[in-house]
């Protein structure tokens, strides 16, 4: 797969944009999940309002060789409603926090999505035909008189417009007392693990009624709590390996083989802290806000506000390699604490081979890097380069007094336009962005 | 710039910042600690406020009373101290931190708790108590706890019923936990209070809802209610959280004057985790933490004046 940007003969393109166009945004389109399959057929979002909407990729037509064909809307639905905890009087977001498919086993596919408090499993399935010619009712499907009935026929299969069905079926609730931040599926195809801000539990797709705490990193006396949960994955190939994050910048991967409770880490990942560059932010920024296993599993790549950084799963004491998203917002600490955008929560992926990794930045920016050329390139999601098949222009942010001609400074950023949620197609060069409401789709240019 | 393995880069705009004889650094520390205080109050009258967010925030004013602390005061500080500067604290709270998280997650929130009974001197350490015990009640309330709960509880800001010892007198239970923070002798408690009288309270156009102008005009209002201040009120939906923070921000200290105290408002108003603590329906079973008990100290005078600023918080 090629890299981020090689040279002439690979560019990012634009192909194409979901979402109104409207200045005012709704709260509830705001997007909220972005995730490919694990064919890269299809690709799912959820947003604020609790509705999912699927896209699949259609075939290239043979009057258009050149595009990679286009991502058109499968189906929608309803994932979640807004719930009231009678209990404690508070309001249950509907907002998709997660979105994770599951290997396609059959026709249908499986995704789980949730929101703070309840997982749900949901089938989406085609239906192409319907059954004619029943006995006890008509077409329509008014009953028909006995005593109307003379004959006996077989009712036969025919085609109808494709009809995509959605419908919920498993609900996994009741377990999660604090913010749902991650849901992963695991490699058995049986389990998966749901994490919120002090506890991991393991599911069974099958069971609804029960779960298994695994971690808990509860304090006995609250006042002692100084460290969140803010991610969790489950290891791609050894079912039982999992990581989860921390508030405190730190990753602890754990053996469900070495106990039922893995409150002790079998590793633990921090990078020790430059005192010199010890600010008063120090804690905020280093908050991981995602954590991702490389698809060959060896590496896991972490996210925190400044900064991506790559581990070796055999390396504890520092990442191989930290790329720095937006080093020049480091002087802007404060401004950012004050305006809470130091609390962003940004996500983070890999490629399909692992070569290059892409995350999310402000003013609509993304960033890609390439681990093996060390190139790094800077887009933007706008609606001014959404021309179809326009090339993408790097931008550049300029950090010195001087501003060149095509280049944006600090100040200028704008700071409500954020995108936090992107992925990368697991076996083509097409990456889905979302910002704010709107749903970017660039591929890579085929010449 | 994409590097293997590198540290943070020490940037040339940080220098004067992590000074801490910078007046620079002072300014942006109490700019901090200032939004650090009101960003905490509006978060908690959010219906949820977020678990992580608060953590941090605290976790950073928790961070500035430990440096504060350790700041070479004018006229204190015995040489022998075991804490020479800033920057040994510094170091030293994160390798407290580092070994013991190697081992348990549950131990790192106990060191870092105990990183901040560290502080050298006498007042800077009866000044590190009064901070652990102020974010103590942060977290008191931290807890969402309808599974260790049976019973169900009425939503109260600062309250965590784990912690919670029910009884039917609203205002005695708080003493267990309250006076915590405050054992020690009080003489020591004001001298460290005349070290932070030394700060300015911070004028910002960040900050519309502390200026001392506005808070000695609620005190005129406050006087004509004082229901409010003691006992619980019914907290049903939509309850301003807000309007608890008074309880459980104020120290008690009956030599306090309003005035004075005021001045060093931005340093005692320690956030407190109150919205994660749904509570019983019954407000007799959920004692404030930090509200004032006139029982507990002589003089009614003394009373008034913390209800006076306590009323001035509310309003706030």
């Amino acid at each position: 797969m090629a890299g981020v940007a090689g040279g002439n003969d690979f560019q990012w393109c634009f192909s194409q944009v979901k979402g109104a166009i409207d200045e005012d945004v709704a709260e509830a389109d705001i997007i909220s999940t972005v995730e490919f399959n694990y064919s890269g057929e299809l690709l799912a979002t959820g947003d604020k309002g609790g509705r999912v909407v699927i896209f699949q990729h259609e075939q290239e037509s043979k009057s258009r060789p050149h595009l990679r064909g286009e991502y058109n809307v499968y189906s929608t639905f309803q994932s979640h409603e807004p719930e009231f905890d009678y209990l404690k009087s508070l309001e249950i977001e509907e907002k998709i926090n997660k979105i994770r498919w599951l290997p396609q086993q059959n026709a249908a596919h499986f995704l789980l999505s949730t929101n703070d408090k309840t997982i749900k499993l949901w089938k989406i399935s085609e239906r192409d035909k319907r059954a004619e010619g029943y006995n006890l009712k008509d077409e329509d499907g008014r009953l028909r008189d006995p005593f109307r009935i003379t004959s006996l026929r077989v009712p036969v299969l025919m085609p109808m417009d494709l009809m995509v069905e959605a419908s919920p079926r498993r609900i996994f609730a009741n377990a999660h007392t604090y913010h749902i931040n991650s849901i992963s599926v695991n490699s058995d195809h049986e389990t998966y693990l749901s994490a919120d801000d002090l506890r991991i539990n393991l599911w069974h797709l099958e069971i609804t009624d029960r779960s298994f705490n695994i971690v808990d990193i509860k304090p006995a006396n609250m006042e002692e709590l100084t460290e969140v949960i803010t991610a969790a994955e489950c290891h791609p190939h050894q079912c039982n390996v999992f990581v989860y994050s921390s508030s405190k910048g730190t990753i602890r991967l754990c053996d469900m083989r070495a106990a039922a409770l893995c409150d002790r880490h079998s590793k633990f990942f921090e990078e020790p802290e430059d005192p010199s560059s010890r600010s008063f932010f120090s804690e905020i920024i280093s908050s991981i806000s995602d954590v991702k296993f490389s698809h060959s599993g060896r590496y896991m790549m972490t996210r925190d506000y400044l900064s991506v950084k790559v581990w070796d799963l055999n390396m504890e004491n520092r990442p191989v390699e930290t790329y720095q998203v937006h080093e020049y917002l480091r002087s802007k600490l404060c401004s950012l604490y004050e305006n809470d955008c130091i609390f962003d929560k940004f996500e983070c992926c890999w490629n399909g081979s692992d070569s290059a990794i892409m995350t999310g930045s402000y003013n609509n920016f993304f960033r890609m890097f390439d681990r093996n050329t060390r190139r790094d390139i800077t887009l933007e999601a706008s609606r001014e380069s959404s021309k179809p098949r326009a090339t993408l222009k790097p931008r550049k942010v300029s950090t010195g007094g001087k501003r060149k001609k095509d280049e944006i400074s600090v100040d200028s950023l704008d700071f409500n336009k954020k995108i936090l949620h992107t992925a990368w197609h697991p076996k083509d060069n097409v990456i889905a962005v979302a910002a704010t409401n709107n749903l970017y789709i660039f591929q890579d240019k085929i010449n | 710039m994409i590097t293997k393995g590198q540290k943070r880069k020490y940037s040339p705009e940080e220098v004067e910042a992590t000074d801490r004889s910078n007046p620079i650094w002072e300014s942006q520390r109490q700019f901090v600690f200032s939004v650090s205080l009101n960003k905490y109050q509006r978060g908690q009258e959010l219906p949820e406020p977020s678990l992580r967010r608060s953590v941090l925030i605290a976790n950073t004013l928790r961070q500035m009373s430990l440096e504060f602390c350790n700041a070479p005061a004018e006229d204190e500080v015995p040489p022998d101290s075991s804490l020479s500067g800033p920057e040994e604290v510094q170091q030293e709270s994160p390798s407290n931190k580092i070994p013991s998280a190697k081992h348990h997650p549950a131990q790192v929130v106990t060191n870092s708790s105990s990183a901040l009974t560290t502080c050298s001197g006498v007042s800077s350490l009866h000044s590190s108590h009064y901070a652990a015990a102020a974010i103590s009640s942060i977290l008191t309330a931290l807890d969402s706890n309808i599974e260790e709960s049976p019973q169900a509880v009425q939503r109260t800001p600062f309250q965590s019923l784990e912690n919670l010892s029910r009884s039917s007198e609203g205002s005695a239970t708080w003493v267990k936990q309250g006076v915590r923070g405050f054992v020690g002798n009080l003489e020591e408690w004001d001298e460290c209070r005349v070290r932070e009288n030394q700060m300015e309270v911070t004028r910002s156009a960040y900050l519309t809802d502390f200026t001392v102008e506005d808070l000695f005009q609620d005190i005129d209002t406050s006087l004509l209610d004082k229901d409010k201040l003691f006992g619980l009120r019914g907290c049903g939906v939509g309850h301003p959280a807000g309007d608890d923070l008074p309880r459980y921000l104020l120290p008690i200290s009956p030599s306090a004057s309003s005035s004075q105290y005021l001045s060093n408002q931005n340093l005692k108003c320690l956030p407190s985790f109150s919205s994660f603590g749904p509570l019983s329906s019954s407000p007799a079973s959920l004692p404030t933490i930090f509200s004032p008990s006139s029982s507990l100290f002589p003089g009614q005078n003394q009373g008034l004046d913390l209800e006076h600023l306590m009323e001035i918080l509310v309003e706030s």
